[in-house]
């Protein structure tokens, strides 16, 4: 009997690799890629230029001086921009999944104008948060040379996570040219309509659903929430602190809220040393807008496995007070900053809460 | 019973032996999955008859793997009862046990054998007949020539993986090429280091670069696999194709004056019924951000038996319909869609039986000797 249960579980593997054929109901396929030979659109493709059929999955309003330029291979939409001759190119790209983090394609285009890496904490602080299509994004402002021809390069390119796949809004050339039509750029980005998508649209979610039950498991279903726990050491952590996603670059993050006021917790991790004390410490004062100091000092404390150094900070952001105490753990071959900022009074009252939190991580 | 191999394998030994492999097993593939990712090393050390190592060039079988050792203790198990079945009231708790792990084992690896589990992605508004498999890919080729239906082809990409070409000339005119299949790969619209031209010679046209990437191994990351596909005839070619698991939108061709759509796109599992979503509300305990509740009312609709209800799905209240469970597993972070998990598994109440039949059975084995010791005490 085991033998039989044996061959059935090896011709239901072979089952899982059978074509399925089936017929189905005409529905609305998406837009297809126009075939590279001919040099006009296919017979029945919408019309490229008008843009605005309700049938699109995409429409927008396309900026004074731009000339749209018919959509193919990998882009849905794209433009070009010729004055004094001097040109930049816009395009938007949409790819089903996550394609890649935001560090890895942000890193990539420095590289395409000649500029080093940034690591992903650095990034996060440097992404400016704009409207596409009523939905936040990140925009990226890249100046720089293109090592082949020594020409000043900007790339202005935003990144949007939607729901099935990552979308990129690229504007890419003469870095004058790119810097005059930004405001367009930013006012194409807040055109942008996306449709409800019909039932034909494929693609995944942008990660798999937290907590996901291993597959062929008969585990009871998910408890569901965006929180995910994976790679955080093992902490206590104290009372009244909330767990919130922590996005693309923390570790964890927790808000703290009392009295009508609030602070917030980010926890993330650099590969190296992140840059070491003096970096760190210039920005963190540049986000309560203080200016940049000779004084490196900071306090030593104990943590689980060494010693970390605290900073203590206070200054103003978004025109309030503020406070800051961040802690950074060097540990072998990474290290972790802890940082509570927010109003002072919270920051106050957390203080000690937040370094025995830190003190109580374990790697 | 002299025979030595079936000694061997009634022999209490051997259970044991099977159990303490087992628990190795379990302790190895428990690490094993922080460096090889949990769907790899569930694959290689449970979902397989053994673990294999290298030995410079040669694949050497190293260890047991889950079925192997599950497949033997259900042998052991049942030679063993073969053995020694005595008939007798007293032994009716003994066989109620023992059919009751047998069952447990078998139905365990019926489950692996042959449930699927898929996602139904639905926003707002939107209505769905099909659910997408979370890692597994196909080439979809959709003859669009039809007035009213299209036909499609649906070949499982791990095909493509393993041949160089598909031919079925009772299902395609032509046959596909694979030139080229990465099973995780990466797609620029520029050249960059590691990345090179592929051969197109239709659809997506000059300005895309491609490279393999290593396969994931993060539970929350998938691999997204590319191809380059010839399609041919013994005519002439409309074209070499790239296909990628990126690329959302079909690429198209004619050939004998029929139309032709190809996509490599998340395997679809299409149902005689289609689910709508109606609302999706993510509520929170009140003042803080702390979810509450997921739930998703959706609007059930089979035009065959004219179905037509609505239902609530929401955290541990699944819909059971048509032999698959759907479970509010996931949600768009704008709070304006919903992802349900559908779980297809015949084999699912099998584990519930077996418990209900080994405890029984312990209570009959255990009131027969109670009631006897009772009797005794009591004369």
């Amino acid at each position: 009997m085991a033998v039989a249960v044996a061959t059935l579980v090896l011709v239901a593997g072979c089952r899982r690799d059978e074509v399925q054929v089936y017929r189905l109901a005409k529905d609305q396929t998406p837009t297809e890629i126009p075939t590279m030979n001919t040099g006009a659109l296919p017979p029945g493709h919408p019309d490229v230029a008008a843009g605005q059929e309700s049938a699109a999955p995409l429409t927008w309003k396309t900026p004074a001086g731009w000339t749209e330029v018919p959509a193919t291979e990998l882009r849905v939409a794209s433009f070009k921009v010729n004055k004094d001759g001097k040109m930049v190119d816009v395009s938007v790209i949409p790819l089903a999944g996550m394609a890649g983090t935001d560090e890895a394609n942000v890193n990539r285009w420095r590289g395409q104008v000649g500029l080093s890496a940034v690591s992903a904490d650095d990034l996060h602080k440097s992404g400016e948060t704009v409207d596409v299509g009523g939905q936040p994004a990140q925009l990226y402002d890249i100046t720089g040379t293109n090592p082949a021809s020594g020409e000043k390069l900007r790339i202005v390119a935003v990144i949007q996570h939607r729901p099935d796949s990552t979308w990129f809004f690229k504007m890419t050339g003469d870095a004058e040219l790119g810097e005059q039509q930004k405001p367009s750029f930013l006012e194409f980005l807040k055109s942008l309509k996306f449709s409800a998508a019909p039932a034909a649209q494929a693609g995944m979610p942008a990660t798999l659903p937290p907590n996901h039950p291993a597959i062929g498991d008969m585990t009871a279903p998910p408890a569901g929430g965006p929180v995910s726990h994976e790679g955080q050491p093992g902490w206590q952590v104290p009372a009244g602190w909330q767990e919130i996603a922590g996005g693309q670059f923390l570790v964890a993050k927790f808000i703290i809220a009392a009295n009508g006021a609030q602070a917030a917790v980010n926890v993330s991790s650099s590969a190296g040393d992140g840059g070491g004390l003096a970096p760190n410490i210039t920005r963190w004062r540049g986000q309560l807008g203080l200016p940049p100091t000779d004084d490196f000092s900071a306090t030593q404390i104990d943590v689980d496995g060494g010693k970390g150094q605290r900073v203590d900070l206070e200054g103003t952001t978004a025109g309030k007070p503020a406070k800051m105490v961040a802690v950074i753990v060097p540990r072998e071959g990474q290290a972790w900053f802890y940082k509570l900022m927010g109003d002072p009074k919270v920051v106050d009252s957390q203080k000690d809460a937040f370094i025995k939190f830190v003190q109580s991580a374990k790697y | 019973m002299n025979n030595p191999i079936l000694r061997f394998f009634s022999s209490v030994r051997l259970t044991v032996a099977c159990l303490v492999l087992g628990c190795i097993l379990v302790f190895w593939g428990t690490v094993a999955q922080v460096h090889l990712g949990l769907y790899k090393a569930q694959n290689e050390f449970f979902r397989s008859f053994f673990i294999y190592g290298q030995a410079g060039d040669l694949k050497v079988p190293i260890f047991p793997g889950g079925y192997l050792i599950g497949s033997v203790l259900l042998l052991n198990l049942l030679v063993a009862h073969a053995r020694y079945y005595k008939p007798g009231k007293r032994k009716i708790g003994i066989i109620l046990i023992h059919f009751g792990i047998v069952l447990l084992l078998v139905g365990q690896m019926l489950t692996d054998a042959l449930s699927i589990e898929s996602q139904m992605h639905l926003r707002i508004g939107e209505t769905r007949n099909f659910s997408e498999a979370d890692r597994a890919f196909e080439l979809a080729v959709i003859d669009t020539s039809g007035k009213d239906t299209d036909q499609v082809v649906a070949i499982p990409a791990r095909r493509l993986a393993h041949s160089d070409e598909f031919t079925d000339p009772k299902l395609l005119p032509f046959t596909l090429r694979i030139k080229t299949y990465y099973a995780n790969s990466s797609l620029m619209e520029q050249p960059m280091a590691g990345y090179e031209k592929p051969k197109i010679t239709a659809g997506l046209g000059s300005n895309v670069y491609w490279r393999e990437m290593p396969r994931e191994t993060e539970m929350n990351r998938v691999d997204v696999p590319s191809a380059l596909i010839e399609i041919a005839t013994p005519h002439g070619s409309p074209g070499t194709f790239l296909v990628s698991g990126f690329v959302e939108r079909p690429q198209a061709f004619q050939l004998d004056g029929r139309t032709y759509q190809m996509i490599l796109r998340p395997q679809r599992f299409y149902k005689p019924f289609s689910i709508h979503l109606v609302e999706f509300h993510h509520d929170v305990y009140p003042g803080t951000d702390i979810p509450k509740n997921f739930s998703s009312r959706v609007r059930l609709q089979n035009l065959q038996t004219k179905e037509d209800r609505e239902v609530l799905i929401y955290m541990n209240n699944p819909l059971r319909y048509g032999g698959e469970t759907f479970y509010q597993a996931s949600y768009d972070p704008d709070d304006g869609g919903s992802v349900l998990q559908d779980v297809r598994n015949p084999g699912w109440l099998t584990p519930y039986f077996s418990c209900v039949l080994v405890a029984v059975g312990l209570v009959w084995q255990f009131l027969s000797s109670l009631i006897p010791f009772l009797k005794r005490r009591a004369a």
